[in-house]
């Protein structure tokens, strides 16, 4: 049977166009604008797919994307949610969390053991003896799954944009809508959110008056009144997902998420219709009564034939007159309330001849051989939640929920806001939100539409007077009215169970109830035991009646009890959106691209991207690497090093500066030199090093490592925030490009081109520095030794980087000059026994442990770490960083972090360790315990594996020892 | 038209691997190569046409230059600079350079887009000259090396930038002569309004090393707005057709 | 994501900054007791309530203070450390580098 009412009913479906899509592998009709859910529902098909636990059959709760029941499987997205997402020609559709099929799911008959499956059940089966869990785990998984993932999806493009305005509105019902009109006074630019596909929210579908017509005259009023300003910007199908610090909204709309900033934001969220718990009240056919009503305004979908209404408030009257309206029989109200203090809409639907039961509930519901629901059992009620003996069945196929609704509080909650709840009234109140935000509408527990219209005005005033466009009066606070449409107590518990509390978790009464027999008496304790409100509905319609369940079983009132936290996401947003571009910064020096021209293999330190090694043709990764290393040690080499940090301090102070910040003394260095720089900070830890060169007076450049120059530099000014000295501190890491040639041949090769310098070793001596040129680029020369060879590191600007690689090699090509990567030179460095700040240093590494005691001045007043070294220098040294030899060249060579082990005692580790092709032998730095830290010790590595390897300590460097090379 | 080689030339700009690959037409200004425009892709008037709506150029191979210091805005002002009043600000010359005060004591200059200005090549010398001894507490900074300079124009740049820039650029809230220091993009950048014509303009300074990552996003984030790189030419016109 | 108004550049998101640890007053190097100088190099304050604080506009490189309820992470005020620091600091042993 096809169940469409006419136009006007269906205002989101554009009958003009059917839409052909497959559930199931059945074919289904729909309309251009339905959901998955609406169409399904149109055809009849309420069920969707098997419950998270039980695999119960689960149909339409809310038509709102609020519950878990609708979610189904696309083929590239688990878990969407049949009620929100459109129908597409072709779309494949597919029921979720089932063994079969959908409609006999042999994964259902554990819902006859839920007895035995209580909360906590498989904490307290599984997890004993130890190891158990590791058997069952895959099995239980498989069972209690949701959708499932497609591995082989390619990302589609998901981005992200900031967005600036003075008021944000948060939801496009009537008080949304309305409070964007009075806010968009001149110059304040508003956005209006909301995240079904068009505004008005209960405007659309809920029953206002007797006639059935205020909704929707108010609602094309407003809209063009919204139409009408060019200050309004409304983002429809968009969801505003958390509250951050200072009005930060997250806004999701499509693939992109809004990074919003408001200066006043207005949460006008409304409210969330909640269940009424009963004996099978998760039937399919079950609904809210809203639910109902946006079927048949939204989607003109025709409900059901016979529809019984168990309603606590004047709004289920509503629902009774608007499926009358759409020709469906009403076969009772079943009025929980009593003496009911019935409305003009009541009156209304009792004019009508509709068969009314007061002081009654549904006690159970029940379904035939088709899982939908088939009749109710209506009982009356003798106290709270308990139901007497006069009991009558009810023939139905629709039955509608109106019991109450929460506010929509997690935004306003995310922003500090707190939830309060008068036990006698069943009435919420928000307090102690921010200045910058208000609340107008349901969300704030108004439900009259001239008291939301009026808060929504009330609130756009304070917005626009806090910002300053206006100056108005503001009215006084809108009081809520003494009716709540809130039924204080829609439970009733069943000898049979099944009166759900959380749809998404399978979780009844008796399971609430066990988790504060249990010991768990705070509701965030039972959320975590029980997993209540945990599933993907987080609590939306399981929160209040928890909190009810919990504060009865433990004689307190629901204020006491309280709700649990609703943290951001409000609803499941996809990876992706918080993804986004993923912008990871990436560094290249000016020569990249030459180095990839010459078949470097690089690699990625930090965000530079640098030459590992030049690889060649036939040859090992480790052929070539100990090729560049013996190629500097015997011809000449060339190494990009423009990662190096560079840092200019010059001024008046600069020595003195210097002199503070680093370790060793500067003061007196004379200009054209160079000299080590170590840094340590205050608690006396290496943290960096590098070279001041002096190139004037008051002009200090100073190198600082690749992952350490923006910490150096950022240390530098705070320091000097506080000194006050006349100097000036800039970094120029990225101003300078650099190569370091080294090897005996490399100053024949730069003589070539470098003419305004004299090169011999009289005039420009090793630690020596100078100012010139490199035919026509203007050059900063620096003759350092961290390889340990003859050799120059040319500076020059950024730019001319590439043309001064080219100028090298070119120069260098009759001495068979080759780059060499960072592989090669981290050998290098190691047979001259330099360390790596970092590599060879830890968070507790102190300049005496690392042997560098010759580089801290003693007789400075001041130094940043200097105090600290001179009370550490009292206290024994518990380790010492050694060279060591490996004895046997057939050892495997150890690596970093590597144990060095005395008998069972770890006594220290490796840091750097290497075949050395220059000695052939396996070389090492490590850290050892001061009585191994003598020349000629024997320590032992636990190499991989577990196999020992025995070592030598000898004295550093292991090449070269007279220096006499890099100072030829 | 002739191409120059953009080898032939010791200064480099590191995106040129992405210009030849886009077939750049390079040209010289006042001794700098950059390219003209895109041969294969767009002729000039086209180009011109894209940068009133969005694009973006590469100029980091143009004259710019630092200052720093307590003695430096004082020191400019003897060189007969107009400096803006506030920090975070920027002023066009008569010269037709720009120079924009980053805060009280740190200036950044600009050459015009023609490279017809000597402005930067003598305020470089003269301070060698003034600031050999840096005891007048004015310092040159190498912006022209450390950082590069990229021009993005069009009426739909500021929301473009919307999608890697978490400042409001927009015409009302960020005017001609505006300047964030801020992140785009996650790196550090300086972005200065300065309109060509009667077009909305922005320069970008930042990281000269992570350029080409910076280029790439920003070519990404335009696309949905049909934005794509320009040569300087079209830049040119801009303002002599205003 | 929080605010913060940098003294020189206005008000950004909090991203754009790095946070530089708690001002406090360094004890004099030479005077104070080891015990003194252990809990101005390990120790932190970490006070419940208003505490200063030092941020760095990482784009600009731009160093000053915040002060700042650690309860209700409000941020009282920003300024400029030269409200503080307004002159040179001298460490007065006699230099006698070789």
């Amino acid at each position: 049977m096809y169940t469409r009412l006419p136009a006007p009913y269906g205002s989101l479906i554009n009958r003009e166009i059917g839409v052909q899509f497959e559930f199931e592998n059945k074919t289904v009709n729909g309309f251009e604008g339905d959901t998955i859910a609406s169409a399904l529902l149109a055809n009849q098909q309420w069920l969707l797919s098997r419950s998270f636990k039980y695999h119960r059959p689960r149909g339409a709760l809310t038509m709102a994307g609020q519950d878990a029941n609708t979610m189904v499987q696309l083929p590239s997205n688990p878990n969407a949610l049949a009620d929100k997402e459109l129908i597409k020609e072709g779309m494949q559709v597919s029921g979720q969390n089932y063994t079969g099929s959908l409609e006999n799911d042999r994964g259902a008959l554990l819902g006859l053991f839920s007895r035995f499956l209580p909360v906590g059940f498989y904490y307290k089966a599984f997890f004993k003896p130890r190891g158990m869990w590791e058997k069952w785990a895959s099995l239980i998984r498989k069972k209690a799954g949701l959708g499932v993932i497609d591995q082989q999806l390619k990302s589609p493009y998901y981005d992200k944009q900031y967005k600036f305005y003075d008021v944000v509105i948060i939801g496009g019902g009537p008080a949304g809508m309305q409070a964007a009109i009075d806010a968009a006074v001149d110059n304040c630019e508003v956005l209006l959110v909301d995240e079904n596909p068009s505004l008005g929210g209960s405007l659309n579908y809920a029953r206002f008056d007797a006639a059935g017509t205020l909704g929707k005259l108010l609602r094309t009023e407003l809209l063009s009144a919204l139409q009408a300003n060019s200050n309004i910007t409304v983002m429809t199908n968009a969801v505003c997902n958390g509250w951050f610090a200072d009005n930060w909204l997250p806004i999701i709309c499509g693939n992109r998420l809004y990074k919003v900033r408001a200066t006043q934001t207005i949460l006008c969220t409304g409210a969330l219709e909640q269940p009424a718990l009963f004996h099978n009240n998760d039937l399919p056919g079950v609904v809210m009564s809203s639910a109902a009503q946006r079927l048949v305004h939204l989607y003109g979908v025709k409900p059901g034939s016979a529809a019984v209404i168990l309603t606590g408030n004047n709004d289920g009257y509503g629902t009774a007159l608007d499926l009358l309206d759409a020709g469906v029989a009403i076969q009772a109200i079943i009025d929980l309330r009593a003496n009911p203090d019935y409305d003009e809409v009541a009156k209304a639907a009792i004019a009508r001849g509709i068969k009314v039961k007061t002081g009654c509930a549904v006690y159970s519901a029940h379904s035939k051989k088709e899982v939908h629901v088939a009749s109710v059992e209506v009982r009356n009620i003798i106290g709270q939640g308990i139901c007497g003996n006069d009991r009558e069945i009810i023939n139905c196929d629709l039955l509608c929920m109106s019991v109450g609704y929460t506010p929509a509080y997690q935004l306003a909650c995310q922003a500090g806001g707190q939830l309060s709840y008068d036990d006698q009234s069943a009435i919420f109140t928000l307090n102690n939100c921010p200045e910058t935000l208000q609340l107008a509408g349901s969300v704030n527990s108004l439900w009259h539409i001239d008291a939301v219209l009026a808060e929504a005005r009330r609130t756009a005033a304070i917005a626009t007077n806090a910002l300053g466009f206006t100056q108005v009066a503001v009215g006084e606070v809108i009081p809520k009215g003494s009716i709540s449409p809130n039924h204080p107590w829609p439970i009733f518990a069943h000898p049979k169970g099944k009166e759900f509390v959380d749809y998404d978790e399978d979780l009844t009464i008796a399971d609430i109830v066990n988790a504060t027999g249990d010991g768990y008496e705070h509701i965030q304790l039972v959320k975590r035991y029980s997993t209540c409100g945990m599933g993907p509905s987080q609590g939306r319609h399981s929160a209040l009646a928890a909190a009810r369940i919990v504060a009865a079983a433990t004689h307190r009132t629901v204020a006491d009890t309280g709700v649990t936290t609703a943290r951001p996401p409000f609803s499941a947003e996809q990876l992706g959106h918080s993804a986004g571009r993923s912008f990871y910064p990436a560094r290249r020096s000016n020569m990249h691209y030459r180095h990839l021209e010459a078949g470097a293999e690089m690699l990625q330190a930090g965000a530079w991207f640098r030459p590992a090694y030049y690889a060649q043709d036939n040859i090992t990764r480790q052929d070539c690497i100990n090729a560049e290393v013996t190629n500097v040690r015997n011809n000449v080499g060339l190494v990009d090093v423009s990662t190096l940090g560079g840092l200019e301090v010059r001024g008046p102070d600069a020595g003195e500066f210097l002199n503070r910040f680093y370790t060793f003394g500067f003061v007196k260095q004379p200009v054209g030199r160079a000299r080590y720089a170590l840094l340590t900070n205050e608690a006396g830890v290496v943290i960096d090093d590098g070279v001041a060169c002096r190139f004037g007076d008051n002009h200090y450049y100073v190198t600082a490592t690749t992952g350490g120059v923006d910490r150096v530099y950022q240390n530098m000014l705070k320091w000097n925030a506080q000194w006050r000295l006349n100097v000036d501190i800039a970094n120029v890491t990225s101003a300078y490009c650099g190569v370091n040639i080294a090897g005996p041949n490399a100053r024949l090769i730069l003589e070539k081109v470098c003419t305004d310098i004299d090169l011999s070793s009289a005039a420009f001596p090793y630690m020596g520095v100078r100012s010139g040129t490199v035919t026509g680029i203007p050059a900063r020369l620096i003759r350092v030794g961290f390889v340990g060879e003859l050799g120059y590191e040319i500076h020059v600007p950024q730019q001319y980087g590439e043309a001064l690689w080219d100028v090298l090699i070119e120069a260098g090509n009759e001495y068979a000059i080759k780059p060499f990567g960072i592989e090669a030179q981290r050998i290098l460095r190691l047979e001259k026994g330099h360390i790596i700040i970092g590599q060879d240093t830890d968070a507790m590494s102190n300049p005496n442990e690392v042997q560098m005691s010759w580089a801290v001045s003693k007789k400075k007043p001041f130094f940043v770490g200097g105090r600290t070294l001179s009370e550490l220098e009292k206290k024994p040294s518990l380790r010492s960083l050694v060279g060591f030899v490996v004895n046997d060249i057939e050892s495997p060579i150890p690596q970093e972090s590597h144990l060095i082990l005395d008998g069972k005692h770890m006594t220290g580790r490796v840091t750097s360790c290497n075949y050395s092709p220059t000695l052939d032998k396996a070389i090492g730095l490590a850290y050892v315990s001061p009585t191994s830290a003598a020349n000629g010790s024997t320590i032992v590595i636990r190499s991989s594996g577990g196999v020992l390897v025995n070592a030598t300590v000898v004295d550093l460097p292991f090449y070269d020892p007279n220096t006499a090379r890099q100072e030829l | 038209m002739a191409t120059l080689d953009p080898t032939s030339v010791k200064r480099r700009s590191p995106l040129n691997q992405r210009h030849v690959t886009s077939h750049a037409l390079f040209k010289e200004f006042g001794g700098n190569l950059l390219v003209g425009h895109y041969g294969d892709i767009k002729s000039i008037q086209e180009e011109y046409s894209q940068a009133q709506m969005l694009a973006i150029c590469d100029l980091s191979t143009l004259p710019r230059l630092g200052f720093k210091g307590p003695g430096a805005p004082s020191w400019l002002e003897t060189q007969k600079l107009k400096l803006p009043t506030l920090p975070n600000t920027a002023k066009c010359q008569h010269t037709g350079s720009l120079v924009a005060k980053l805060s009280d004591q740190e200036v950044l200059i600009l050459s015009d887009i023609f490279a017809l200005s000597n402005d930067v090549a003598t305020l470089s010398h003269k301070a060698e000259i003034d600031h050999q001894n840096y005891d007048k507490q004015t310092y040159i900074l190498p912006r022209g090396d450390s950082h590069c300079w990229l021009a993005v124009t069009g009426t739909q740049a500021s929301e473009m930038f919307s999608k890697i820039c978490g400042i409001d650029l927009r015409s009302h809230k960020f005017a001609h002569g505006d300047i964030a220091q801020t992140s785009v993009a996650k790196t550090n950048a300086v972005v200065i309004r300065n309109d060509l014509g009667s077009t909305p303009g922005f320069y970008i300074l930042s990281d000269i090393s992570g350029v080409e990552f910076l280029w790439d996003c920003l070519l990404d984030a335009m696309q949905e707005y049909g934005g794509c790189p320009v040569g300087v030419s079209a830049l040119q016109r801009l303002i002599k057709s205003s | 994501m929080k605010l913060l108004t940098c003294p020189l550049n206005g008000k950004r998101n909090i991203s754009e900054f790095t946070y530089g640890g708690e001002y406090h007053v360094m004890p004099d190097h030479r005077t104070s007791s080891a015990r003194d100088w252990a809990e101005h190099v390990f120790f932190h304050d970490n006070v419940a309530g208003l505490v200063t604080e030092w941020w760095c506009h990482s784009a600009s490189s731009f160093w000053f203070l915040a002060e700042r309820n650690t309860i209700t992470d409000e941020v009282i005020r920003t300024f400029k450390a030269d409200e503080i620091y307004q002159q040179r600091v001298e460490f007065t042993a006699p230099e006698t580098e070789v």
